[in-house]
């Protein structure tokens, strides 16, 4: 029996977040834990490493994390008129989910009025990469959002399912905890 | 991997700098507090707010012992694995009786079977125990026609107490002889290891409770009144077996633990100062002890397949997978 006051209770507000944009390209099932506000595991060993390394790089960009709904910005620079927006990830592994959450923030400053520009960096890789919002990149996120609101409303979480990324996925416990014989 | 911290010394247990320093007799002991996951006090210790806003900033749990090694109570700085969706859900579950019950069995049906594997364990090692086997097989296929949870409860305890009369038949120490179980006071020495590690068991859970979204005050089988932790009583059901009784049958047959390392009062036996740091030791040593999960695909230690059952549960309330409790794979 599922009551009705617990159902309206437990529809989740409608807020998108550039982490969910950047789990949409990656995992629906992990979308829709974080959007019910079910983290994993925060002592994980490479969250904390991500963590670390978020605050041990470019120790020379003075305005840094800077938090406004939805988003969490690692860097925000002045250069002249610009205004630079970097994210710093630790691989680029993920680079196109990584670019997406990037053009999601992008998005978002451009609808409160801010024009900015871009910058994926990995310290590891000694590397960065431009990310302008562009027509063509803006239909691609508007694509991406829908479907991140579509797995949120769900009921339920989508199956789990083995994919490359589960081995470094703090969920992954989470996940795989049942025993597959039972 | 982070570990615990157990104080059995006395002393001033205070926050120097960013880091935890136990400042006792024999001079300062410091802890680095990234490497602590939570403390264990058994000492007399002193402590002020501030070593409490620090450990709540740093999530860590501190639980508390009096010197007979009884549970006193828990400092749980506030959450910090917040999920009004999972909070939701777990209540729901617990007020539905329907569901309420299906879970309570559950737990019961896990820590029978637990039971008998230990039973069986023994048994294929040449001890006598194919009577209190048979009980417990019974035992456990009564559970499904139970109707209430008082019920279950009586049936747990009945299908425990045949499995204590294998304690004796399993150690064959007549310094060890188990005779009934008695808890406050335990009334003999096997009784007083009984309580301790269970007691150490039921924080070990609570710890881990507190890294998921879960509310260790609603438990199922055992009763909710939402001022006391319940849920790690439940989970701790599943694991008796597996960690506490496993530790007191190594101590004691490898003779350990001796019949000095306890002390007589007020009717009671108590583990003394040096009991007790061979149980913890044991104990700790049992905790880190690995076996293979199959989901996982690697190696795990018990004190991580206690939060992996807790995830399980978070998937039950979610009506995700139904909870299947862990079992011993010997």
């Amino acid at each position: 029996m599922r009551d009705a006051l617990v159902c309206s209770v437990l529809r989740m507000p409608d807020r998108i977040t550039g982490t969910l944009v950047w789990y949409a390209m990656i995992c629906e099932r992990e979308v829709w834990l974080m959007a019910h506000e079910l983290e994993p595991d925060r002592d994980d060993a490479r969250l904390e490493w991500g963590r670390f390394l978020g605050q041990m790089s470019y120790p020379r960009s003075r305005k840094r994390e800077i938090n406004l709904p939805g988003m969490k910005l690692d860097i925000v620079e002045r250069h002249g008129a610009r205004i630079v927006v970097g994210e710093i990830k630790s691989s680029s592994r993920f680079v196109e989910a990584t670019r997406m959450q990037m053009l999601f923030y992008l998005w978002r400053l451009r609808e409160s009025g801010v024009e900015a520009e871009g910058e994926l960096r990995f310290p590891q890789e000694r590397r960065r990469m431009r990310i302008v919002l562009d027509a063509s990149a803006e239909a691609d996120l508007l694509r991406v959002i829908e479907r991140v609101r579509a797995i949120m409303q769900q009921p339920f979480p989508p199956p789990a399912k083995r994919i490359t990324y589960c081995r470094s996925c703090a969920y992954r416990e989470f996940c795989w905890s049942d025993d597959p014989e039972e | 991997m982070r570990k615990r911290l157990y104080v059995v010394s006395s002393g001033r247990l205070r926050r120097r700098q960013n880091t935890l320093v136990l400042v006792g007799e024999q001079g300062n002991r410091y802890f680095p507090i990234e490497q602590i996951e939570e403390i264990h006090v058994f000492g007399e210790v002193d402590l002020n707010k501030r070593l409490l806003e620090f450990l709540t900033r740093q999530h860590i749990l501190l639980h508390f012992y009096n010197y007979r090694g009884y549970y006193v109570g828990t400092y749980y700085p506030r959450e910090h694995y917040n999920s009004g969706y999972m909070i939701l859900r777990q209540a729901e579950h617990y007020m539905d009786e329907a569901k309420r019950l299906d879970l309570a069995r559950r737990f019961v049906k896990g820590a029978l079977f637990n039971l008998y594997k230990v039973v069986r364990y023994y048994r294929n090692r040449g001890k006598p125990l194919e009577d209190i086997e048979l009980s417990l097989v019974q035992h456990r296929s009564r559970l499904d026609d139970i109707r209430d949870i008082a019920a279950l409860m009586q049936a747990e305890g009945q299908a425990r107490n045949a499995y204590y009369a294998a304690f004796d038949k399993i150690l064959e120490k007549p310094d060890f002889a188990f005779e009934q179980r008695s808890r406050r006071p335990p009334r003999n020495r096997i009784n007083a290891l009984i309580s301790f590690g269970n007691s150490l068991l039921y924080t070990a859970v609570l710890s881990e409770i507190y890294r998921t979204h879960l509310d260790p005050r609603i438990g199922f089988l055992h009763a909710t009144n939402f001022r006391r932790f319940t849920l790690n009583l439940d989970v701790a059901e599943v694991f008796k077996p597996a960690l506490v009784d496993r530790v007191i049958f190594t101590l004691v047959s490898k003779d350990q633990i001796k019949a000095s390392d306890f002390n007589e009062e007020l009717n009671g036996l108590y583990l003394n100062d040096r009991g007790r740091r061979v149980f913890l030791e044991a104990w700790e040593k049992r905790l880190k002890s690995t076996f293979y999960h199959r989901g996982l695909k690697r190696n795990i230690t018990y004190r991580r397949a206690i939060r992996l059952e807790l995830y399980k549960l978070e998937k039950h309330f979610m009506d995700e997978k139904a909870y299947i409790p862990f079992r011993l794979r010997w």
